[in-house]
């Protein structure tokens, strides 16, 4: 099947020509020609295979349409903020260029009303032309002290989700305090037009989850469902349909190409020899084929259970890594929601996660996150990637998974979602990464220092996916666009247990 | 096969035509299905429910149920009846929301003869069904998410719970002398947030005091709550750590009608690492706005007269904010004019969205269904 079957039927999506032109500029872009693969055309032209799958296509490519506005008062302006002496034209001009550059890196279709609007009935209008057009955000930059009000107006009849860029000198504290933190807005008071174009990001985001289609390879039920509040379908095959694909998959020229290539990047080979990397990239192909097949963009596997059952030769870590380095999400043990937080790293901060099992370090009272596999990109998409080694998978002693080494002294943000309506987000720094042995456990393996959590066993979640900085207020401000209550580990310890009788 | 066995084959199998003729199926792929029975009603494993329709010129009709596709792509299930006044519809499709899928049933009631009509529609539940602000309930299990209260057709009262919380009187065992009301109290039982409503005067600002007594636990920790009342800073509070077991205590806030709606919204839900997640609330106090109360007096009863509502939660004045039945609508249609009401109803195994704690709606619910049927294929 053609994978990019999904994107030809289906009318939600931007043409195919318009989504690649902005995936080549966006970070997703430039992450498509890292690690795995040299660039995809001229892989196709390589291996003239009709069968050959582009990751560029599997990845989800929604139409984001946004209204946009600017709210001023009526002109000549004398006193009150932002004051005479402000340079309303220029200052429009200005962010008008930057509403354009922005719009065109992240490909939303944005409509910016044609004048600046300055009184209520101007303000009815626009509301009643989002009503009908029923856009996916709105953003408002904002002129005028004076203008307020018209925000909460705006937020409340129309019920879209409302980005305010507020620049320096038209609000106090006291304007934005309520609206700021306002389930369904998000406002950026401040001159730097990035903290605007984040609100854009979290529109594209949010529009990549709801046409996204991730594979729940597990059991053995075919049923496909849609999840709450984010939209994606969750597309449930027999865990089966993963091994047998994979017995057929041939050693091709691909495969060969894409095991060399993993080993001449890593660091260092510890226990993979030839074969175990062939299967690996057996692994990575099946899965693209896979996702193709069935019009997917995401998968999460049950794969310790095959592992267990010994009906794959490799645990797919190594694939799995590959795969979010392209910013597709590749999950571990069929964990739905671990899954959509890799997701939210990926759609929303350009860059793959690192899904874990944590651990206390009560000596030293760190959090290990520990798996077998992660991403490497873990700066961005389009940043080099981290030196990573190869690995056995410690737990089976089987075929190829990785260790990531992250860097000392850099933060990292933890997220996972709880459920669809509740992400846990806490953040720490990378103190060192583990090695096994003498450790135990997973190949990946990272101490972390907690911020503001004074025992490190008091840690909320499981499956929690690491990621490279600290954006902290960059997911905060995302859940509270779309309502996702937030959640961080107690800062201090529990009161003691009573004793009872 | 011989002539008796093959009569004895044509009539099974007429018999079951007969009897299954006018039922129709409907489902989401991967999914067990649910049906419509012969007489309009959605049949659950629960149970099922149906429709009763009463009014001036409206009469009783048998349905005609049918199988149809909604928006091109979705199976689903219809009946149609002509009673009189109105034609009444009912249709009903799977909307595929992880993990067990929602059954969606749609209630359209529309004018038939040119004039305005009042109509009363009323749900028809298995007998043990309990009726929450927006969730019906069988043995604890949510089956059925109702419409929004304001869709009854009803006017609020000017105060009272607007919740799924539980009122459980004489659950509390105060220790030393206090107001009666102290005894009783209301019990976001699995969760559920505590919810009233006070109307006043829009933007206008009022002393509200709220009362608890812990009678439950015997040390700190468990039942922990934020208590939120509109345009006063949250608070948050441990019964026991603050007052302790069998100890009726108070917090004051200074509210204010801050969207200036005309309405005071008081909230209690339990803290979010909570170990006890159900929020009891046993007193309200309204003070007009001045002088902060003094608590103490408050707690023995002796500001009730100065109070512009005393509220024993729980007990004998309280009142929910709708007087009526929750499970009737009442709807005022204009001369051929139609309404609708969406109910989202559990299916095999599942249960039906918490309407406070969901974000699925008619809109996304159909969006799902649409979506999932464009593109799958049976393998």
């Amino acid at each position: 099947m053609n994978p990019s079957h999904h994107h030809q039927h289906c009318s939600c999506c931007i043409s195919r020509r318009d989504c690649l032109k902005f995936l080549s500029m966006s970070a997703l872009g430039a992450g498509m020609v890292g690690p795995a693969l040299s660039a995809a055309a001229k892989e196709k032209s390589r291996y003239a295979n009709p069968d050959y799958v582009d990751v560029a296509k599997l990845l989800p490519c929604p139409e984001v349409r946004m209204a946009a506005a600017i709210f001023e008062k009526p002109r000549p302006y004398w006193l009150g903020w932002p004051g005479t002496t402000y340079d309303l034209d220029a200052r429009q001009k200005e962010y008008k260029v930057k509403l354009a550059d922005s719009s065109r890196r992240l490909g939303i279709k944005t409509d910016l009303a044609a004048s600046p609007i300055n009184d209520e009935a101007g303000v009815g209008a626009f509301i009643e032309k989002i009503k009908v057009e029923k856009p996916h955000g709105v953003l408002v930059i904002l002129q005028s002290i004076f203008c307020w009000p018209w925000l909460a107006r705006l937020s409340k009849e129309t019920g879209v989700p409302l980005i305010v860029f507020a620049p320096i000198g038209v609000a106090f504290t006291g304007h934005v305090l309520r609206i700021s933190r306002q389930p369904g807005v998000y406002v950026a008071s401040t001159l730097e037009w990035s903290a605007a174009e984040d609100g854009m990001r979290m529109l594209r985001a949010k529009r990549m989850f709801e046409e996204t289609r991730v594979l729940w390879i597990r059991q053995n039920e075919r049923k496909e469902t849609v999840m709450e509040r984010l939209g994606a379908k969750v597309r449930a095959i027999p865990r089966d349909t993963f091994n047998l694909r994979f017995d057929k998959q041939d050693a091709t020229t691909e495969v060969r190409d894409v095991a060399s290539d993993m080993r001449r990047r890593a660091k260092r080979i510890v226990e993979p020899n030839h074969n175990d990397c062939i299967n690996s990239a057996r692994a990575y192909v099946t899965a693209k084929r896979l996702m193709a097949d069935e019009q997917a963009n995401a998968l999460s596997m049950d794969c310790l259970g095959m592992v267990s059952a010994k009906l794959v030769p490799t645990p797919p870590c190594m694939s799995w890594a590959m795969l979010m380095d392209q910013g597709i999400t590749a999950g571990c043990e069929a964990d739905l929601f671990g899954a959509f937080s890799l997701m939210m790293t990926s759609y929303l901060l350009d860059r793959p996660g690192f899904m874990n099992d944590p651990v206390p370090e009560t000596a030293k009272n760190l959090l290990i996150v520990a798996h077998c596999t992660s991403g490497t990109k873990i700066r961005g998409f389009n940043k080099p990637a981290a030196p990573y080694i190869l690995r056995n998978h410690s737990e089976s002693a089987l075929g190829v998974s990785v260790q990531v080494l992250w860097p000392i002294g850099d933060p990292v943000t933890l997220v996972r979602f709880s459920n669809a309506n509740e992400m846990i987000i806490d953040t720490g720094k990378v103190i060192s990464n583990v090695q096994t042995p003498p450790a135990g456990g997973c190949r990946t393996s990272v101490e972390v220092a907690m911020d503001n959590v004074e025992d490190c066993r008091d840690v909320k979640g499981f499956h929690q996916v690491v990621t490279h900085g600290n954006h902290r207020r960059m997911l905060e401000a995302f859940c509270q666009l779309y309502d996702i209550k937030v959640v961080r580990s107690p800062e201090h310890r529990p009161e003691p247990e009573a004793k009872t009788a | 096969m011989s002539a008796r066995l093959q009569t004895a084959g044509a009539f099974i199998l007429l018999q079951t035509l007969f009897a299954f003729a006018a039922d129709v199926s409907f489902t989401s792929p991967g999914f067990p299905p649910s049906q419509m029975n012969a007489a309009g009603r959605l049949v659950e494993d629960w149970g099922a429910v149906g429709v009763k329709l009463s009014g001036e010129g409206v009469t009783d009709a048998t349905p005609t149920v049918v199988s149809v596709k909604l928006d091109n792509a979705i199976p689903a299930a219809q009946a149609v009846s002509q009673c009189g006044a109105v034609a009444l519809t009912l249709t009903a499709f799977r909307a595929p929301a992880w993990p067990l899928g929602v059954d969606v049933l749609t209630v359209r009631v529309e004018e038939k003869q040119s004039r305005a009509a009042s109509v009363t529609v009323a749900l028809d539940l298995p007998p043990k069904a309990l009726a929450g602000l927006r969730t019906i309930r069988l043995s604890g299990r949510p089956v059925l998410t109702l419409p929004p209260r304001e869709e009854s057709g009803e006017k609020p009262r000017d105060w009272g719970h607007y919740d799924e919380a539980s009122s459980l009187a004489g659950w509390a065992k105060p220790a030393v002398p206090c107001d009666p009301a102290f005894r009783n109290i209301r019990a976001g039982m699995g969760g559920v947030p505590i919810v009233y409503r006070f109307a006043v005067r829009p933007n206008s600002r009022a002393s509200i005091v709220l009362g608890f007594c812990e009678s439950h636990w015997d040390h700190a920790g468990q039942r922990r709550m934020v208590c939120k009342v509109e345009g006063a800073p949250p608070q948050e509070l441990d019964p026991i750590a603050k007052w302790g077991r069998h100890k009726p205590g108070a917090l004051l806030f200074d509210a204010r009608d801050e969207d200036g709606d005309g309405r005071i919204r008081v909230v209690i839900r339990s803290a979010t690492d909570a170990k006890d997640r159900n929020p009891i609330l046993n007193v309200i106090w309204v003070f007009p706005p001045g002088p902060p109360p003094d608590l103490q007096q408050v707690i023995a009863g002796q500001w009730n007269a100065k109070a512009k509502r005393y509220v024993d939660v729980g007990g004998s004045n309280d009142q929910p904010l709708y007087p009526g039945s929750k499970l009737e609508y009442r709807l005022s249609l204009p001369a051929r004019g139609l309404q609708e009401l969406t109910f989202f109803a559990a299916c095999q195994g599942g249960s039906a969205p918490i309407a406070d704690a969901s974000a699925w709606t008619a809109e996304t619910l159909r969006r799902a269904a649409r979506e999932v049927w464009r593109d799958w294929q049976e393998r």
